[in-house]
């Protein structure tokens, strides 16, 4: 009781710099309250700040290679291979096995896109340009036939009604006195 | 009131009712008992089926149908919440639906009798039959919308139903997504149709229009039936919906929640009727489904995957159907097919549960010790390619006949009947490769067929299967004058075909005694077996654009604009730009300069002289 009226609980609590009881007991930290050496920061311009930020991001000097400076904001994030998580191996016994990942490894800037649910880099059987020529030429060919069959439709031959004799040659006012012209009628 | 229409009305009512009592008891905070699926929700179906059967009969008998509305919403007269129509089409789809779901919560019983949450399964599954029964019952667009994203929800929430799978969650996605896009067409009629029409009523909505131009909400609607019917173009849902289990892809994407689009385009015809382009388009997109489809289910070796795309063809050639104004074969055939597709996917279920979870058909083969179930399948595929006086003749035979003496687009005749020999091809395959030859599954794999559980769905779907067709054509007179004299070759293209097909399966299964390689590497077999590489293309690149474009506009480009393009680095470019021009300009020339000022000047002189 005296110990929380003096804050010593909340001071303890919010210290950011020395991890508090929780992270000894959980292991799991915020993201927020990092301290300054973990976030994220400049283009590394001198191997010792290669260095540096190869140890941050917990990868080989070897390994790691930041965007470029292109004055587009990555600062010394590393840049890693374009490649989704569908081409890791399925059956390796991976920590976070839904998101193929082990603890610790330096997330891609693009994480979220290469996700299991999401975009697929994995090779494909045909390559790229094969599959687009032949989808894209098939689905042309198909409006094209489409478009000539609107030009040329099939139907059944129909031909206008006829009538026997004289085909209603009084009815359809025909004059009573001239000799009407026998008609021609047509069979199908 | 007239003791018909009551009985009609209250024995409606009571179905639905029936139907959502037990999913009332589930918001009892008590435990529920282990076997609620089978004692609630399978009786519930039951019963509500059995109750069905008497509004049928009624409407057999005097043509009786009837129109009610519940519920008022407000005092906005054209607008109502819920309101009933049950004409011919959902007097005679509400029995056959009910029929289907209680034969597969039957066999869900058995295929799920493992899983702790079976409950809740069934409980999903109600939930999808009872938005289904409320669309197929809408007399108004905003029961029809309620009803068509009910079962649109379910069909996310039934499917990714082993969701520890990622692959069963990026299919849920999937079906969700393409959903979505065809939903944009649903709400644009339905807002298009309040604007100009003031209503949502279909009696209103059929009255009003004959002064309006209807070009744009049918190409809504006609969006909104590609998206949930899985026509080309918004089709891979479908057979990636096949993670999920059995019965779901038996209920939902075989009978009932995949012809919803369809539904929807017969229920709103007569706006088609008249309009020239929905009907090309309609038809034009039908025929491209059906091929594409057929021809993707050629060389799949999922049996799951195979029945699947057979389904999307038959909802392409739904498609052709209502392309070639004839609303009632399309839904004879939704009613036909919905026996015959669920019995094949039973069939499948059972099958896979005694191989132990074997999907693959090249691993089957000899099921001599399953006879029922592999009958069935033989009589599911026959039925399916319209073998004479099985379910599937009387609908597929009357749509060919239809097409061959209509006035129609001829590459639209050709394609469907090219689909028409594919599908006896596919059809023959699976029973070629599931149910003949020598045995390909493991020794010890624990086929039968003991519990009543399996057999007794698929026997009442196989009786259904042979007699549904020869009921419901006897039973119903076409609205629409069906062409009865056509040549012998127009009247016979349909078996002809049809033979053709299964004899060029036949001659090709001949071959399979020789190995010629071990995969095919011909070029035609890759498009087939990549599903025409529309997956392939459309998920790798759409996703990838919209998310790097999405991600580099919020991350990088707003603040390189607003803080950088139209602040300092704009300014000073725009500068450099026209010290540059005005410094290319300025040669420091004078004398050249000097001479042209005086010319000039001297020039403009002696013209105001003159």
């Amino acid at each position: 009781m005296a110990a929380l009226r003096k804050g010593l609980l909340t001071r303890a609590l919010s210290r950011g710099i020395k991890p508090g009881i929780c992270t000894n007991i959980i292991g799991a930290r915020a993201a927020s309250g990092a301290p300054q050496g973990m976030l994220p920061g400049p283009y590394p311009k001198t191997p010792e700040e290669r260095a540096a930020a190869a140890k941050k991001y917990n990868m080989t000097l070897e390994d790691y290679r930041p965007h470029p400076d292109d004055g587009c904001g990555y600062g010394d994030y590393p840049m890693l291979p374009d490649k989704s998580q569908h081409e890791r191996d399925p059956w390796y016994q991976w920590d976070h096995p839904d998101l193929r990942r082990n603890w610790g490894e330096p997330i891609h800037w693009d994480f979220d896109m290469y996700i299991r649910n999401r975009v697929d880099t994995s090779p494909s059987p045909v390559d790229w340009r094969t599959m687009c020529k032949h989808l894209f030429g098939f689905f042309g060919f198909m409006m094209l036939m489409f478009g000539l069959g609107e030009m040329y439709p099939s139907y059944q031959p129909v031909a206008p009604k006829q009538y026997p004799y004289n085909d209603l040659y009084l009815e359809r006012g025909g004059d009573p006195d001239k000799e009407p012209e026998p008609p021609k009628h047509y069979e199908i | 009131m007239h003791l018909t229409t009551l009985i009609l009305s209250s024995s409606l009512i009571l179905v639905i009712a029936i139907l959502i009592y037990p999913l009332l008891t589930t918001l009892n905070p008590n435990p529920q008992d282990q076997k609620w699926a089978i004692t609630h929700v399978k009786t519930s179906v039951k019963a509500a089926f059995l109750m069905s059967l008497l509004p049928l009969m009624i409407f057999l008998d005097q043509g009786a149908e009837t129109m009610f509305t519940n519920w008022h919403w407000m005092n906005t007269a054209p607008f109502d919440m819920m309101s009933f129509k049950f004409d011919h089409y959902s007097i005679i789809f509400t029995p056959i639906a009910l029929y289907v779901t209680w034969s597969i919560l039957e066999f869900a019983s058995w295929y799920m009798h493992s899983d702790p949450l079976m409950n809740r399964f069934f409980k999903y599954l109600l939930l999808f039959l009872v938005a289904m029964i409320l669309l197929v019952t809408a007399n108004n667009m905003f029961q029809l919308f309620i009803g068509w994203e009910g079962v649109g929800i379910m069909s996310f929430l039934l499917i990714g139903w082993w969701y520890g799978r990622a692959d069963a969650n990026t299919a849920a996605l999937q079906a969700v997504l393409y959903n979505r896009v065809g939903d944009i067409g649903l709400i644009m009629a339905m807002a298009w149709l309040a604007m100009n029409l003031n209503s949502w009523e279909i009696q209103q909505i059929f009255f009003l229009s004959k002064n309006f131009d209807m070009t744009l909400p049918l190409i809504g609607l006609i969006l909104a039936a590609t998206g949930k019917s899985a026509q080309f173009g918004l089709h891979p849902w479908l057979p990636s919906a096949m993670e999920g289990p059995t019965p779901v892809s038996a209920l939902l994407h075989s009978s009932t929640m995949v012809v919803a689009g369809i539904f929807l385009l017969i229920r709103l015809h007569p706006l088609m009727e008249n309009n020239n382009t929905a009907l090309t388009t309609c038809l034009c997109l039908g025929a491209l489904t059906t091929l594409f489809t057929a021809a993707c289910a050629l060389t799949q070796n999922d049996i799951k995957k195979i029945v699947a795309f057979s389904t999307s063809s038959q909802l392409g050639l739904m498609m052709v159907t209502i392309g070639l104004n004839q609303p009632q074969l399309a839904f004879l055939h939704i009613c036909t097919h919905a026996f015959f597709k669920a019995m094949l996917f039973l069939c499948s279920g059972s099958i896979i549960h005694s191989l132990n979870d074997e999907q693959d058909i090249r691993k089957m083969g000899g099921l001599n010790l399953m006879p029922m179930t592999s009958t069935c399948l033989t009589i599911g595929s026959l039925a399916l390619t319209g073998t004479p006086f099985l379910a599937g003749f009387f609908s597929k035979d009357a749509i060919i006949e239809a097409l061959n003496t209509s006035h129609l687009n001829a590459w639209a005749l050709i394609l469907t009947l090219i689909a028409t020999s594919f599908t006896a091809v596919y059809s023959f395959r699976v029973v070629y490769f599931v149910t003949m030859g020598t045995p390909r599954f493991l020794p010890l794999s624990p086929i039968n067929e003991n519990n009543p559980s399996v057999i007794n769905p698929i026997k009442r779907l196989a009786w259904g299967s042979i007699i549904a067709g020869l009921i419901i054509t006897s039973n119903f007179l076409p609205s629409k004058t069906p062409i009865m004299s056509m040549p012998l070759t127009l009247k016979l293209a349909a078996l002809l075909v049809t033979i053709i097909g299964l004899l060029t399966a036949l001659e090709l299964t001949a071959m399979t005694n020789k190995q010629f390689k071990i995969t095919p590497t011909i070029p035609p077999h890759h498009f087939s077996n990549m599903l025409g590489y529309f997956p392939a293309i459309i998920h790798r690149l759409t996703p990838k654009l919209n998310l790097s474009l999405g991600q580099s506009i919020a991350t990088q480009l707003i603040d390189q604009t607003w803080f950088e393009a139209t602040g300092p680095k704009g300014v000073s470019s725009l500068q450099v730009k026209m010290a540059k021009t005005v410094s290319d300009a300025q040669q420091g020339m004078i004398k050249t300069y000097l001479t042209i000022f005086l010319l000039t000047t001297t020039i403009a002189i002696l013209l105001t002289m003159i």
